[in-house]
């Protein structure tokens, strides 16, 4: 009993850390769309959102140094977490993608979703985006004047967009490996099905039409992800903050956001799964021509 | 707005006022900053490449095969169990035929040599009893000489007394020989 009162007790005091977005919120109108500036070192800038990733990233290769330092066959508690978190992700992808591909691609299409879920995660952790420095001075932004130290990974398009340039990259190679470069340009323009004569003509057409609709779509599927990851945890965040805002008591501010902060925890998880499922799927896609030939023959 | 447009315009200064440079200086899209995210994202990959997916899936696999090798051996052991009490059940069956065959053998052996030992006893008991009818009619055959022979004497001594005289040997002889054939 002495240790559920503690309990709450840190808990009620973790969250009144929250309190902090009143003062966030007297040095910025608005939740800046793009990761603030800490410091930088010639054309090198780091942001607050790269602390985070860097945070993020030690977090994660920490946790899989400890649960495998010392592996075996009967595991620690560690061990089995990571365990079951691993193999819950490759029978996942495996459902999607086949046993042998989604065991080639594991090394991305985990660590994207484990990256992701994570930084969502850690970014609703106290402090993140409410912890930071105030800004003044002659070049000071008299809107901005707060700056945080920590800021949701995701809550940065730089961060999704490395993610999704890396997927769109992969998918090249990953299709065009998997298949071969002419059934990668047949899978996208050459018809599908057998005919003949002036109907083989109007079709060879038809399909080059719809072969440069599949390039249009397959060149905006990175910024579509970008865009959706990044625009579900900016908004989580800038909801997070206006609900704190709305409570005028600074101590209780807290109180008014924590449904919002189990909303956010699933959809930092919903978000995660999203961005890798489509990933899995649009190599799916294009890999599948071929396992069908295969198949059919 | 495609990949190319957006990569080509993150890397360009957002001076220019196309909607693309807008967007790109609204939400702070800098190749400097793209590329040290791709690099971290990139080491992460293989970090948790070398650390964790490496020797978790090698682990979940021998753990699998082990599970496996298991199953099978179960399977191995369970076929051999079975084996086993068909063996055991062959065994008894064969041994229980034997037993019903042998207390049979046992009890027909048993019958016989009773009705052997029986006869043997009867034909013993016949033997003794000829034996013993004949050593009576022995008996009685010398009771009775011995009888003859005494009734001749008291037939020879009470002659000699009724008639008051000495009996010869020969008048004896006969005396006798006739009180005996009386007698048969």
């Amino acid at each position: 009993m002495i240790s559920m009162n503690r309990f709450l007790l840190l808990l009620v005091a973790i969250f009144s850390a929250t309190a902090l977005p009143s003062v966030a919120a007297e040095g910025h109108d608005h939740l800046p769309a793009s990761a603030e500036v800490l410091f930088e070192l010639g054309w090198f800038k780091f942001t607050n959102s790269t602390l985070m990733m860097l945070l993020v990233s030690v977090v994660l290769i920490v946790v899989a140094q400890l649960a495998t330092r010392k592996i075996s066959l009967v595991p620690t508690p560690l061990q089995n977490f990571v365990e079951w978190i691993l193999e819950s992700l490759i029978n996942f992808l495996s459902s999607v993608l086949g046993e042998a591909l989604a065991k080639r691609t594991f090394w991305f299409f985990g660590t994207l979703f484990i990256m992701i879920l994570f930084a969502n995660w850690m970014g609703l952790i106290p402090g993140v985006g409410t912890v930071g420095f105030f800004n003044s001075g002659p070049g000071a932004d008299p809107h901005d004047t707060f700056t945080p130290l920590l800021r949701g990974a995701n809550a940065d398009l730089n961060m999704t967009s490395a993610m999704a340039v890396t997927f769109a990259l992969l998918w090249f190679y990953w299709a065009i490996t998997e298949t071969s470069v002419k059934d990668f340009f047949a899978h996208i323009f050459a018809p599908k099905g057998k005919f003949q004569g002036l109907m083989l003509v109007g079709m060879i057409i038809i399909f080059l039409f719809v072969g440069l609709i599949e390039v249009a779509s397959i060149a905006f599927r990175p910024v579509a992800l970008m865009f959706r990851l990044y625009g579900n945890v900016y908004a989580g965040e800038n909801m997070l903050e206006s609900i704190m805002n709305l409570v005028p008591s600074d101590f209780l501010k807290w109180l008014a956001a924590l449904p919002f902060y189990f909303l956010e925890l699933l959809v930092g998880l919903i978000q995660a799964l999203v961005f890798t499922l489509l990933c899995a799927v649009f190599l799916r896609l294009i890999c599948e021509h071929e396992h069908d030939d295969e198949h059919a023959h | 707005m495609t990949l190319p447009a957006f990569i080509l315009a993150s890397a360009a200064e957002p001076a220019t006022g196309n909607a693309v440079d807008k967007i790109v200086k609204t939400f702070g899209l800098h190749w400097s900053l793209f590329i040290s995210q791709l690099v971290a994202f990139l080491v992460v990959c293989f970090l948790l490449k070398k650390f964790a997916y490496g020797p978790v899936m090698e682990m979940l696999e021998q753990r699998k095969q082990r599970i496996a090798d298991g199953e099978a051996k179960l399977v191995e052991i369970e076929r051999q169990l079975k084996e086993s009490e068909a063996q055991k059940d062959a065994l008894l069956e064969k041994a229980n035929a034997d037993a019903k065959r042998l207390i049979t053998e046992a009890k027909t052996s048993a019958t016989s040599l009773a009705e052997q030992k029986a006869m043997e006893a009867v034909a013993q008991a016949q033997v003794i009893l000829n034996k013993a009818q004949e050593a009576a009619r022995a008996e009685r055959a010398a009771m009775a000489a011995e009888l003859k022979q005494e009734f001749g004497r008291l037939v020879v001594a009470t002659t000699s007394q009724v008639t008051g005289k000495e009996l010869t040997a020969a008048d004896q002889q006969r005396i006798n020989e006739e009180a005996v054939s009386s007698l048969n």
